[in-house]
């Protein structure tokens, strides 16, 4: 690991709370004032986040830089660990971008019941927890910034949501907790086992380092029950079917940035769990657990490809579709390879633009219609024509059109998981290729599912002309806002998201440069 | 016939127990001396006084290197002493008494109450817990507990016209003496087996060898038994919703934390000075209470109209998780970190808690009900309250980074760190029951956040006067750093020896 | 020994306490059968404490004592509750309190 400027990630952790303190003692009427701190703490962020990409050493980005540990809680050998490689690095910027552009989109977006001042807050404490998650270095850190995220999401999908607010955000919420007190209990028992067998107990403590050095060597009954526990946590948060119910109703029923911020960042906690704690630090029960998260992943595919073509609202649809990309990021991961893990990292970045991105669009939508209702929408090509292009582009997006993001998250997952790991196809250990191998053809059916429902949203929405309720509003005689195209605020906030995607669509390496090394070093545990 | 001789007193050492029996005759004689409109000032005395009676806790904590024995003499030493473990439960006694009469001016002066009596209580009812802390014999531990109870009976009932007041104090008087009278007859046969009222000695003579006899299984039941009704631990919780809310709410505050965690004190000292070596009758008794405490608080709490209910089951199922580790104490060598998870499990909770009931007593102020509905679109006139009512119910919860989460956290290692299949199963029982938990939490938050204000309610800013905004300044800055550098609460828990413990 | 008579006696009157309180209704009663409950303790301690004479150990005493003082004490406190319940309800059955539930 690389120890140095080992205070910029503490600073780009914790800068968004000195903004929640200037804040606080903002008046509650002065909007401008409030959204202008909150918006100068996220670009100043952000700002440190692209210091930290200018200095990252590309040259060694499967070792921790920055690296940087302190005493925490000694008594119970928790450690503030903090560090960055090529793993955590493209999500750690993603969730600064996002929130300032989530900030951008805010400032004349702000959700009944106003109160722009709380809201930004929020915000503000939500990219605390995010990118805290992703630098965490230590089981008891990552699960404090796991844990960070939930009740500002709760309040913003609770206060700021849809008609149905209360039930969308309790359910988010109960799901979330219930997942995390069995990670929780799973950390805690992980910890006792390897300290009880490891040769240095006294050494025992929390890190990523201590668990990477021993924790493979639990007997894998063992192994198997606390990679259990650890799958419903961060199954719940992924979603992986059967714990998704709670997604289609807290997107729905959000806000538009909560959506955005949900599907970009809070729903990669889950995956990121996966790659950064369950695969590295329990490879024997991995090897156990990789075929079935393989399934439950390909179920969610066509699952939420299924699902998508019975839904009848926009933002549901688009929720629905992550279930299905977020299997096939699932899927990666469950072949232990360097190829699929890697296919699902960038697909966690390219899934976190588009989808945010496609969030972005809805949102805009129901501001201008007042309905995400399929049926009522017709010809935005017409009547609102860059909307309607983006909404055209970032379907293509999400369909996985090569040359753009989301073809690089779903096509190299596909191939992974025709060949899986060795250790997966061992037949001392039970041959599961041919599993894998069923599991490739189901899931490519799935992608031309979501070729299906993407193409169809877009034709009933943007082709043929303005229903007839709409098309009037442009003249305005109704005494209704115009329906009018979209506006600086949202340009600002998009044209970033929509280079993102041809940019990484167009040039892949950026992200598998970055990443590569520290994924072909994460599964090097499993063998060649 | 052994010629009596008068024991030696360390006169620092009983210092904090000195400076609170002056204060309570100090407040007597200015409430009769001082004209009814200045009675106010018997608070602000009473409130220094606990404060006083910190200074000795601290010179104790500098200057006291080892243990001290309070009174030194034939046959008395090691009776009464004063350890690292009774200098930090005196500290969190007397800052709990100190936040419950912060919690307290504006209440009972307004109530028109008997201020100066009110405070006398109180200030006994502390001196009792401090002694506590330091009882190491069975006639110690009773004056304590008795000390501590009585005057919380007539503070429960201190609504003297109030029918649900009087109902309150008098269910908790007649619960409690029982429970006493219970424990007094498990604490005779102790002595009959022992022949010695000295823990230790106890300690001794109840082992493991050798049959276990009818005798000691009914004595240590019988003890548990008593202290079950003082923790409010199910199936002997009966008295607590309805005292709670009957009893002025600074009152419930004081009873749902510093009498609990002077009862949990009291338990704790009984198994690990007592009973460490009869395990085979305490643990699977703790066990089953545990279970029980945890589940069945949290089920009732669910279906509660009334925050002071809710938050009196809740505190019934917040016990549930002390005594998990207590239940898991000397299995497998856990008896350490128990210990430790159980003192900053209290430490926590008494801040956490004392929060709570800090904001309900600000915003009954306003809407003169505790009903969950009368919370309703809190957040649009009182937003400070509404944020901080959150932290501690998220603290409550146990949701990083606030504080509850550590003391669940601990909780929970004690009772894996013993593992086998008493220690895994009650850590499942309880990570269940966590999630159950947030569940109710989580209606307060939502009324508060999200429901609209109720039909005629008064929605100009809420004014809080200065004490409460003390006593929610240092609960929430207590509950917000317990939670983000647990360090330094684990801290104070890692210096807990309890004499005498751990050589069984 | 003669001390198992004492202690029998002592758990016969510890019996006829808790059913007491149990049983009875009325305040007044269950007071007494509190008492009684701290009488067998108190009988008890006394018979333990001569049992334990001759180790040179008379703690027993000195606890029976701690309870006399203690349970009078308790009694005042808890007849004074009673008074106040009996002023505001005229009645001081204990199956009428109940003013709160659930």
């Amino acid at each position: 690991m690389i120890q140095e400027q080992q205070w910029l990630l503490s600073l780009g952790t914790f800068l968004p709370l000195a903004g929640v303190l200037v804040m606080l003692f903002i008046p509650k009427k002065d909007e401008a004032m409030a959204k202008g701190v909150a918006l100068l703490t996220a670009v100043a962020t952000l700002g440190v986040g692209i210091y930290t990409l200018v200095k990252f050493d590309y040259g060694q980005s499967q070792k921790l830089q920055f690296f940087t540990t302190n005493k925490w809680i000694s008594p119970i050998k928790a450690t503030y660990t903090i560090g960055l490689d090529g793993i955590s690095l493209p999500l750690y910027i993603l969730s600064m971008v996002i929130t300032v552009l989530v900030m951008v989109y805010s400032w004349n977006h702000v959700p009944n019941p106003g109160n722009a001042k709380a809201f930004f807050i929020l915000m503000l404490v939500l990219q605390v927890g995010m990118a805290g998650t992703f630098v965490a270095q230590d089981l008891i850190l990552f699960f404090v910034f796991f844990e960070l995220v939930l009740l500002p999401m709760y309040f913003m999908i609770g206060v700021w949501g849809g008609e149905n607010r209360q039930y969308a955000s309790l359910k988010f919420f109960l799901y979330t907790m219930f997942g995390s007190a069995l990670m929780l209990v799973a950390f805690i028992a992980m910890f006792i086992v390897t300290k009880n067998h490891a040769t240095n107990p006294d050494a025992a403590n929390f890190s990523f380092q201590w668990f990477h050095a021993n924790a493979p060597g639990i007997a894998r009954n063992t192994a198997i029950w606390i990679f259990g526990g650890m799958f419903v946590g961060f199954a719940v948060k992924v979603p992986m079917f059967p714990f998704h119910t709670w997604l289609p109703d807290a997107h729905t029923q959000a806000p538009t940035q909560g959506s955005v911020i949900l599907a970009a960042i809070l729903l990669k906690l889950g995956t990121y769990g996966f790659v950064r704690i369950a695969l590295p630090f329990l490879p024997q029960a991995a090897k156990t657990w990789a075929p079935i998260i393989a399934v439950l992943a390909v179920i969610g595919i066509i699952y939420g490809a299924l699902g998508c073509l019975a839904q009848t609202d926009m933002k549901r649809l688009i929720a629905f579709s992550s279930v299905a990309h977020m299997g096939f990021v699932m899927l990666g991961i469950s072949t232990l390879t360097p190829l699929g893990i890697n296919a699902a990292l960038f697909g966690m970045v390219a899934h976190g633009l588009i989808t945010g991105m496609l969030f972005f669009v809805a949102g805009s939508v129901k501001e201008r219609y007042h309905t995400l209702e399929i049926k009522r929408l017709s010809g935005m090509l017409k009547q609102v024509p860059h909307l309607g292009w983006i909404l055209g582009f970032c379907a293509m997006a999400s369909l996985g059109l090569p040359g753009l993001a989301g073809f690089w998250g779903e096509f190299p997952a596909l191939l992974a998981s025709w060949s899986p790991a060795t250790i997966l196809t061992d037949s001392a250990m039970g041959n599961h290729e041919l599993l894998y191998r069923v599991l490739t053809v189901i899931s490519a059916f799935g992608t031309v599912l979501a070729a299906g429902y993407l193409l169809w949203l877009y034709q009933r929405t943007a082709f043929g002309e303005p229903s007839e309720e709409f098309a009037a509003h442009g003249h305005d005689d109704h005494g209704h806002s115009d329906i009018h195209d979209v506006n600086v605020f949202e340009w600002i906030a998009w044209t970033p998201l929509l280079i993102g995607i041809v940019v990484l669509g167009v040039v892949p390496s950026l992200m598998f440069k970055v990443m590569d090394p520290a994924v072909q070093q994460l599964t090097s545990v499993f063998g060649k | 016939m052994i010629a009596f001789s008068a024991p030696i007193v360390d006169y620092h050492a009983l210092a904090p127990e000195l400076v609170l029996a002056a204060g309570i005759c100090l407040v007597l004689l200015v409430d009769l001396f001082v004209p009814a409109h200045r009675r106010w000032i018997t608070g602000t005395i009473s409130g220094l006084v606990l404060l006083g009676a910190l200074l000795p806790v601290v010179t104790l904590a500098v200057l006291g290197g080892d243990v001290r024995d309070v009174l030194s003499g034939d046959g008395i030493s090691g009776r009464y002493v004063v350890d690292n473990f009774a200098l930090v439960l005196k500290a969190l006694f007397l800052l709990s008494g100190y936040v419950v009469v912060l919690l307290s001016t504006n209440e009972i002066e307004d109530g028109g109450y008997y201020q100066g009596e009110y405070y006398v209580l109180l200030l006994s009812s502390v001196l009792g817990m401090v002694m506590m802390a330091s009882s190491r014999d069975l006639v110690s531990v009773f004056v304590a507990l008795e000390f501590l109870s009585i005057p919380a009976y007539m503070m429960a009932a201190w609504k003297k016209r109030d029918r649900k007041s009087n109902e309150a104090g008098v269910k908790y008087y007649l619960l409690g003496v029982f429970a006493s009278a219970v424990m007094l007859y498990g604490m005779s046969l102790l002595y009959g087996i022992a022949g010695s009222t000295k823990l230790s000695v106890i300690g001794e003579k109840i082992t493991l060898s050798g049959p276990r006899t009818g005798i000691e299984v009914i004595a240590v039941v019988f003890v548990i038994v008593g202290f079950s009704f003082k923790v409010s631990a199910v199936p002997f919780h009966t008295w607590a919703p309805d005292t709670y809310e009957g009893a002025p709410t600074p009152v419930t505050a004081f009873l749902s934390v510093a009498s609990k965690a002077a009862g949990f004190v009291g338990l704790m000292i009984m198994v690990y000075l007592a009973f460490p070596l009869a395990r085979d009758v305490y643990r699977p008794f703790l066990w089953v209470l545990a279970a029980l405490t945890m589940t069945v608080g949290n089920l009732v709490a669910l279906k509660q109209k009334n925050l002071v209910r809710m938050l009196a089951y809740s505190s019934v199922s917040q016990g549930g998780f002390i005594l998990m580790a207590l239940a898991m104490a000397f299995t497998n060598g856990s008896e350490e970190s128990s210990l430790r998870a159980i003192i900053v499990y209290l430490i926590i909770y008494a801040a956490t808690n004392l929060g709570a009931f800090a904001v309900v007593i600000a915003v009954a102020r306003r809407t003169k009900s505790a009903e969950i509905s009368s919370y309703g679109g809190l957040f649009n006139y009182a937003p400070g309250l509404t944020v901080m009512m959150t932290l501690f119910l998220a603290s409550l919860a146990g949701i990083p980074p606030l504080g509850g989460w550590y003391a669940k956290f601990g909780a929970f290692r004690a009772a894996v760190d013993a593992g086998g299949g008493w220690g895994y199963t009650i850590a499942i029982v309880g990570a269940a029951n966590a999630v159950v938990a947030t569940a109710y939490y989580i209606t307060v938050m939502r009324e508060m956040w999200m429901k609209p204000v109720p039909e005629g309610a008064d929605t100009s800013a809420v004014k809080v006067p200065a004490s409460l905004v003390a006593a929610l300044t240092i609960t929430g800055l207590a509950t917000l750093a317990f939670g983000v550098v647990p360090g330094i609460i684990a801290k104070v828990g890692s210096l807990t020896d309890l004499t005498g413990a751990f050589h069984g | 020994m003669l001390i198992n008579n004492f202690l029998v006696l002592g758990a016969v009157l510890f019996c006829i306490g808790v059913y007491g309180v149990i049983v009875r209704k009325n305040a007044v009663l269950v007071l007494m059968s509190i008492e009684l409950i701290l009488n067998s303790v108190n009988i008890n301690l006394l018979a333990f404490d001569r049992l334990w004479a001759e180790s040179g150990n008379n703690d027993g005493s000195v606890f029976a004592l701690y309870i006399i003082a203690v349970a009078a004490a308790e009694v005042g406190v808890g007849l004074a509750l009673v008074l106040l319940i009996f002023r505001n309800r005229k009645t001081i059955a204990l199956d009428d309190l109940s003013e709160m539930k659930g």
